[in-house]
């Protein structure tokens, strides 16, 4: 058998073989990779032609008049407007607070629930905290706008607890609504969310635990010395994959919660896009904003994975 | 020889006669697509069968079911037509992209009287430019006289038990109405009645920025206001003008007593129904249609007294606009560019045009609209009747399914008004049933203002202009502008309504009229030259 | 590696400490709370008269009952049939898509692959280039045909990147080991794969089968593009957003008389809204305890070192 003895690095490395033996040698890892490559080349990759449209004017509401070649116009037209780069800084504000609110907020989850020792107890929380992940959207905004009204039960308790003395108005100002998109946010996915951080910790070895207990390490030590060690290299991972994911914070949470007095807050490159693309007809537009998103994301994703690189961390590359 | 070869022709006729007559009722299966949501027929659906044993003619039917324009781009892509191809509100795409046949090739007086009858009088007002006709529009032709039991459009509305609290008084104007409002909740200060509410959520935003036409007496154009005495047909928009600005600082004085709340300006649409339903709003304006469901909650929790009248209220001439009569009701709009049009692709046009034209006949419009006599409704004196059973059956989507072709009959064009032997062509419209349906508080609510019924409280509907309604003109040459037309209006208005003094007011206003300026102007230009374009279509 | 490690129960010695637990469990018992409201609200809101639920102000018990939210959805036959649909696109989708993504993990977490690092490079950067929604239209409709098929629920979503990268990581966790011995018994690459590699990855494979299988399930917008006119390939969840859509529309439709509405609208789109989110969520909540076991256990997220 070709791929029994010769598969070993140790081995590659001692003996320098040409490389059509060893394109040979791995026609099996071929054979179960090729197939996949193909796909995706045909799937995701064929359909990038498609980006074309970002240099031309195709408009959706008169097929008549064709594309015409428009050069860079429509990102002329794009970064020209004050409300769409206004709308990547919402983008990018948004994405960030999430990503560390929702981060921390799962990892503390997971860790309290890493704590827990009763069974019972810690599948019923599980279970309880995942289950906004199933409510869509709208009900989940729904809710929440019946909770921030100024005479809503938020501003009462608020008012009740002397914390402040006259209703705030958390829906109709700007400065409420990027930390009101990452409550709802966290309110809905963290128990999602925390169970990646979960799973890892049950793969964490428990000697170790023993190991710190026998050291005199107290719970917060174990917690610092033993827990978070073994969950760094899913978080690292996961955080280059999100870092490339900033320029997506979402359309349906800001188109739902948003009006028009909070828009130059709430407003986000995709709800940009619906407006002065997609419902105008004007699909080059939309195009090129997506490429846009498109390029400064694997921009990011290799900043991230480069920066993790040089601190000796996981890459996800 | 030349025998034989006549023979054969003649045979070769005649057999290619019996292929096409055969080819005539074949059985056929069309598709259709419908710009709207809706539910799937039944298989054993009456109606439909109906359809198919007289015309062979069965339907696969795709309705919508997320955003309209980018299903229909993915379809106008693709070149994926349906036989019968319903836009929805974005009908003018498929029109653009040539996915429609132009009907009138086969619409004439003698092979489609019925299609003919139907159109003639209206078909300079609906071919374009180059006399082409893609789509019969599926509402707003009316038989002999329309019926106009209520106001089913814009109108400002107030609560039924206000009027009566104050002695059924005749509301006409802003003053009167925002008097009543407040004196009303100041003499009920521990009911939590919260004055006037305005919806600003999405395209509902017309609870904002629309009252200021119907103020100075003139029906629903949309965003622009039309002269339609001066023969010249002046368009502006009139958000920006002056006589725009009392209304919002009437709001602003309103909202300074405390009688609207900031929510308003931040509510969806969900929020603004549990509200009305609570019974705790006291007057808006909106449209009829658009707030239904509060309607029925009040109804049906027996608060009568909390549902809406609507009124008709113009400025007084203390705001020295002179006398204004009001004229919110207009005639019967022809819904221009709506319904089903023939896609390209269509096999068999003919038979198409010639399922409308027999669907257009009085007995098939009957049924499309009233259902099978004896089982759906009965017949008493000449007079179309239904039991409390059939009426309600008719509104339950269940039976719906079963009993209706609802989803053809939607987009296809139908008789509207009255029919010759004086019966409504729709159920709902007929008299016995609207009034035998109506509450008894409603019947003496009106009553004490010795009306018949609610549309009474409005001027008898205008003639239709030649332009139609100006809020049908398609927008989408401008559509960059017009966007911005509408957003600064969302953004402004409510900080000009929110202002707490009367210079603040007026900063925002001129702050306002400052950053709409440019896009009223392009808008303006826009709609003036589509108005007169139409005008001049209609008079030819 | 801890992961095929039987999980050994250690007592911490801390428990004389009582004060953390006590404080953690009052902590997990608010979220519970603060998450298991809304769910609650839902659920009785589904049960509630539609009419009367337009008022809001519902907790986590209907104020009027009634299940003419449900009935409306279920007396449906078309829902049955969508149901049947849902699930055989859910299971096939599942399987497929387990098959191809593991099978690439295992050949990428082979360090001495040639193509390792190219073929990586491909497949992750698919999770940030969109082609949008056009292209990607006109390729399945008319490059390949699959409009008004059933295979259009399947071919197009047979691989993916986040769950590659998860079981790739999960297989670079096994002891080298095992496949060594493997591969000293003459076993080759694919042999290694399903007799050695796989079974051990049966925690991982749980987990992404649930990924996948929510994904599937939860998918409508195939539907409305390719199968909008195929009644009889309806998924559950294009029914059931339909029906949303419907009832919204009929809710403004009522023209001229009220009373038309009252009995129109025995459920209204708050109603349906609720109930639906129930009955497309029933299914998973079902199946899910069967794979709690393996879905905590099964996850380990890390990368390459270097």
């Amino acid at each position: 058998m070709t791929g029994a003895v010769n598969n070993t690095p140790l081995l590659t490395k001692k003996k320098k073989k040409s490389i059509f033996k060893i394109l040979w040698d791995q026609k099996l890892l071929m054979l179960m990779s090729v197939p996949v490559l193909l796909y995706v080349l045909f799937f995701n990759y064929y359909p990038l032609w498609g980006w074309r449209y970002a240099f031309q004017n195709l408009d959706l509401n008169n097929f008549k008049k064709g594309a015409e070649w428009f050069g860079l116009g429509n990102f002329e037209w794009l970064f020209g407007r004050e409300d769409f780069l206004n709308s990547i800084r919402n983008t990018l504000a948004m994405s960030v607070i999430n990503l560390i609110v929702g981060t921390l907020a799962s990892i503390l989850l997971a860790i309290l629930l890493n704590e827990v020792r009763n069974r019972g107890f810690k599948r019923t929380v599980q279970t309880v905290t995942y289950l906004p992940h199933f409510l869509s959207m709208v009900i989940v905004v729904g809710m929440a706008q019946n909770m921030f009204l100024t005479d809503g039960p938020i501003n009462n308790m608020l008012i009740a607890s002397r914390l402040i003395d006259k209703p705030v108005f958390w829906l109709g100002e700007g400065k409420y609504f990027w930390i009101l998109v990452a409550i709802i946010n966290v309110w809905k996915e963290v128990g999602w969310n925390s169970i990646i951080y979960i799973s890892t910790m049950t793969s964490i070895d428990p000697t170790l635990y023993e190991a710190a207990s026998i050291d005199g390490a107290g719970r917060f030590k174990r917690i610092l010395h033993v827990t978070l060690p073994g969950i760094k290299s899913t978080f690292v991972v996961l955080l280059i994959m999100n870092i490339g994911h900033l320029m997506e914070a979402g359309f349906e949470i800001q188109y739902l919660l948003g009006n028009e007095q909070v828009i130059d807050f709430s407003q986000t490159i995709d709800v940009f896009v619906m407006k002065y693309g997609i419902s105008s007809g004007n699909y080059g537009r939309a195009i090129a904003a997506g490429m846009f998103k498109s390029i400064v994301g694997i921009i990011l994703l290799f900043g991230a994975n480069f920066v993790a690189k040089k601190l000796d961390e996981d890459t996800l590359l | 020889m030349k025998k034989l070869l006549a023979g054969i022709l003649a045979l070769a006729m005649v057999l290619s006669l019996c292929s096409f007559a055969v080819a005539a009722d074949e059985p056929i299966t069309v598709t259709v697509f419908r710009g709207d949501p809706g539910d799937q027929p039944t298989d054993d659906n009456k109606i439909y069968k109906m359809i198919e044993e007289e015309f062979g003619i069965k339907f696969e039917i795709e309705f919508l079911a997320g955003d309209l324009d980018e299903t229909l781009g993915t379809k106008l892509v693709n070149e994926d037509y349906p036989d019968l191809f319903d836009g929805g509100n974005s009908a003018e795409k498929l029109i653009n992209a040539g996915a429609l046949i132009n009907l009138l090739d086969y619409i004439s007086e003698e092979k489609t009287p019925n299609l003919y009858n139907h159109i003639k009088d209206l078909l300079p007002q609906l071919v374009n430019e180059n006399g082409e006709l893609f789509i019969i529009p599926n509402y707003g032709i009316n038989y002999n006289a329309q019926i106009q039991n209520a106001c089913n459009g814009p109108a400002f509305f107030i609560q039924k038990q206000v009027l009566a609290w104050d002695n059924y008084p005749q509301i006409k104007t802003l003053n009167e109405y925002f008097d009543l409002i407040e004196r009303f909740v100041a003499a009920h200060p521990d009911e939590g009645y919260e004055g006037f509410a305005i919806l600003c959520e999405d395209w509902r935003h017309f609870c904002l920025i629309n009252p200021v036409q119907h103020l100075m007496g003139r029906p629903n154009d949309g965003e622009v206001i039309i002269n339609v005495t001066s023969g010249n047909f002046e368009t502006e928009t009139f958000i920006d003008k002056d006589y725009a600005k009392p209304y919002y600082a009437k709001l602003n004085e309103v909202y300074n007593k405390g009688l609207i709340n900031p929510d308003t300006f931040v509510m969806t649409y969900d929020q603004y129904i549990a509200k009305l339903s609570s019974g705790k709003v006291v007057g808006m304006f909106d449209q009829t249609w658009d707030f239904g469901t509060a309607t029925a909650a009040l109804e049906t929790a027996g608060m009568y007294e909390n549902t809406y009248i609507a009124l008709p209220l113009v400025y007084d001439e203390s705001y020295g606009f002179g006398v204004i009569e009001e004229q919110y009701l207009n005639g019967a709009v022809p819904n221009k560019d709506r319904g089903f049009g023939i896609s390209v692709s269509c096999e068999y046009p003919e038979r198409m045009i010639n399922l409308f034209e027999n669907l257009l006949s009085d007995e098939w419009q009957k049924i499309l609209q009233w259902g099978i006599e004896g089982e759906d409704y009965y017949v008493e004196n000449g007079r179309m009747l239904m039991t409390q059973e059939q009426y309600n059956n008719r509104q339950d989507a269940t039976w719906k399914m079963a009993n209706t072709a609802v989803a053809i009959w939607e987009s296809a064009p139908k008789k509207q008004g009255t029919q010759d032997d004086g019966n409504a062509w729709a159920h709902s419209d007929q008299p016995e049933n609207y009034f035998a349906l109506m509450s008894e508080y409603d019947k003496a609510f009106l009553t004490a203002y010795g009306y018949q019924k609610p549309a009474d409280f409005f001027n008898a509907p205008c003639e239709l202009a030649p332009y139609g309604e100006a809020w049908q003109i398609d927008t989408a040459p401008i559509a960059d502008a017009n966007q911005d037309f509408l957003a600064v209006q969302d953004q402004w208005l409510p900080k000009v309504i929110m202002s707490a003094t009367a210079e603040e007011l007026d900063a925002n206003w001129e702050a306002f009229v400052a950053e709409i300026a440019p896009y009223a102007q392009i808008k303006t230009e826009f709609m003036q030259a589509e108005v007169l374009k139409l005008v001049e279509q209609a008079t030819n | 590696m801890t992961a095929v490690q039987t999980q050994k129960k250690v007592k911490h010695p801390m428990q004389r400490d009582m004060v953390f637990p006590i404080v953690n469990g009052i902590i997990l018992c608010i979220l519970m709370f603060v998450t298991l409201f809304p769910v609650l609200n839902t659920v009785a809101i589904s049960f509630n008269d539609g009419i009367d639920a337009v008022r809001g102000g519902i907790g986590i018990w209907p104020r009027k009952f009634s299940v003419d939210a449900y009935s409306n959805l279920l007396s449906d036959k078309l829902t049955y049939n969508a149901f049947g649909i849902s699930v055989a696109r859910t299971v096939l989708t599942t399987l497929l898509n387990l098959l191809f993504t593991s099978m690439l993990a295992f050949a990428l977490s082979r360090k001495e692959y040639v193509l390792r690092k190219f073929i990586t490079l491909v497949v992750v950067m698919t999770m940030y280039v969109n082609a949008g929604l056009i292209p990607n239209y006109l390729l399945i409709a008319k490059t390949l045909k699959l409009t008004k098929t059933f295979w259009v629920y399947i071919i197009p979503t047979m691989f993916s990147c986040f769950n590659m990268i998860v079981i790739r990581t999960y297989i670079q966790g096994l002891p080298e080991a095992l496949a060594e011995s493997a591969r000293i018994d003459g076993a080759n690459d694919m042999r290694i794969f399903w007799q050695i590699i796989l079974p051990l990855c049966t925690p991982v494979l749980a987990t992404v089968a649930l990924f996948v299988a929510v994904g599937s399930w939860n998918q409508w917008f195939d539907t409305q593009l390719y199968n909008g006119s195929k009644k009889n390939l309806y998924t559950l969840q294009y029914l059931l957003k339909m029906k949303l859509a419907t009832s919204m529309q009929s809710a403004n439709a009522a023209n001229t008389s009220v009373d038309a509405l009252v009995n129109a609208t025995k459920s209204t789109p708050v109603t349906v809204r609720c109930a639906i989110t129930v009955v497309s969520a029933a299914p998973i909540l079902v199946v899910y305890p069967f794979l709690q076991r393996y879905f905590v256990t099964g996850m380990v997220l890390g990368g390459v070192k270097g």
